[in-house]
């Protein structure tokens, strides 16, 4: 793990990265929709699943959320292809129905209950980041540095 | 009439006169190497041989697969010399909120080329090269037995390639295209745009291209690890003259994750409208059509 690097270190790698997406937009993955999803924000999401469809062209994970109000809400969250999320360590069986787990997600802008998956955290401590958005170097390269924990602000 | 096929008719008058000792020669004849009839009849151990030597000769497209670093739309920096109809269409033309590509439909040639997020493979056997791409789970046949094109190919979304070698640079025509493979005929002035859009789509014009269209794409290594990939359009119904692209890069990976896998696109539940331009998710029952 790369996560030793000083901070200045980090602040750099985070700027070039933010300017990368600003000026070149090489995102290589395309399938997605680009204009539902507000990418620079990040929202923690955490529920049962209720249903995991691993397919192309996109993986779904139905998540019910139950709110600090006792309201309970269906979230669809769209992920990657399956081809490209297991070259980033996912497996099919890695999640179930009736798993609890927390979610970050690219929220829709227009407040509706989907979201792009980005990370999601696993009840038994794994933790799986999508590589959708990421560039062709990024996606030969295998998985980047995932977060410990989730980093969105926490849905309520 | 092409060459292969006068062969052919020349072999049919051969054949009537002497019968069957001159049909042997004749075989043997319209079997000649590299000619349009080539893979027609079996090889002999000896031709497979040599061609399999032949093949280990060429550059290493090889080992391993090759993912898309170059942005998903291509850049036309020097505006192209537009038809008349093609002006008046970009006139009127509003651009896609967002991608047109969320489902299962193909999307053909030339843009499947620009798909990244998975690999593409290149393998190659005596008089073929094919190109499995798998972001589309489609496979390019690339003829390089010296054949000419069909006179009428059918449609079809990777339309009919045919491929030779010119030094270290691989050469592929290809045409015979469906109507609606996607393509993009230009991009909009960057001044035109909204400042910050997030899309690597903002700004792409997509049309649709002519019947005649073709495409002579040059495929090589810069280095073991690039490939480029420059791309020349053919489509008088869009550009007064031929219009070449910047090249398109991509990286080889070799490790066992960049292997290439099945895609099979089975969970076709976006629609993108095409009156609107938006992309709506999630809707099984209206996801039909890109």
């Amino acid at each position: 793990m790369k996560r030793a690097n000083s901070n200045r270190k980090l602040k750099l790698g985070g700027l070039v990265v933010l300017m990368a997406v600003i000026c070149c937009s090489t995102v290589a993955d395309a399938h997605h929709s680009f204009a539902l999803f507000d990418r620079s924000k990040l929202t923690a999401l955490s529920g049962t699943v209720r249903e995991w469809k691993w397919a192309n062209p996109h993986s779904w994970l139905m998540l019910a959320v139950r709110k600090a109000n006792g309201v309970e809400e269906e979230w669809a969250l769209v992920g990657s292809s399956p081809n490209m999320m297991v070259r980033w360590g996912w497996n099919a069986a890695d999640i179930k129905a009736g798993d609890k787990v927390t979610v970050d997600i690219h929220p829709a802008r227009d407040g509706r209950p989907i979201g792009e998956i980005h990370t999601v955290f696993l009840p038994g401590g794994k933790i799986l980041g999508d590589p959708g958005g990421q560039t062709g170097e990024a996606l030969a390269g295998g998985p980047s540095n995932l977060p410990a924990k989730p980093q969105g602000e926490p849905y309520k | 009439m092409n060459p292969g096929q006068a062969t052919a008719g020349r072999n049919v008058g051969v054949l009537r006169l002497c019968g069957g000792v001159c049909a042997l020669v004749t075989l043997v004849l319209a079997a000649h190497p590299g000619g349009a009839r080539a893979a027609a009849v079996p090889q002999s151990k000896d031709e497979q041989a040599k061609a399999w030597r032949d093949i280990a000769a060429l550059p290493d497209f090889w080992q391993g697969t090759w993912q898309s670093v170059s942005p998903i739309a291509d850049d036309f920096p020097t505006p192209p010399d537009y038809t008349p109809s093609a002006l008046a269409y970009i006139k009127t033309y509003k651009p896609v909120e967002d991608s047109p590509f969320a489902n299962c439909k193909p999307l053909g040639l030339p843009f499947v080329m620009n798909i990244g997020g998975m690999p593409m493979k290149f393998f190659q056997s005596p008089g073929m090269i094919a190109l499995y791409i798998e972001s589309s789970g489609m496979t390019r046949f690339i003829h390089t037995d010296g054949r000419e094109h069909s006179e009428r190919p059918n449609p079809t979304y990777l339309g009919e390639s045919i491929g030779h070698w010119e030094g270290d640079t691989l050469v592929v025509d290809t045409t015979g295209f469906a109507p609606d493979t996607l393509f993009q005929m230009g991009k909009l002035s960057q001044k035109t745009l909204a400042q910050g859009d997030p899309s690597p789509l903002s700004g792409v014009i997509f049309g649709q291209h002519g019947p005649d269209l073709r495409l002579v794409e040059r495929m090589r290594l810069t280095d073991f690890n690039t490939l480029e990939v420059q791309t020349t359009i053919y489509d008088d119904t869009m550009f007064k003259r031929p219009y070449s692209l910047p090249a398109r890069r991509y990286i080889r990976g070799i490790e066992r994750r960049n292997e290439p896998q099945e895609w099979a696109c089975t969970d076709n539940r976006d629609y993108f409208d095409p009156t609107t331009g938006k992309l709506e998710i999630d809707v099984k029952d209206k996801a039909q059509s890109r």
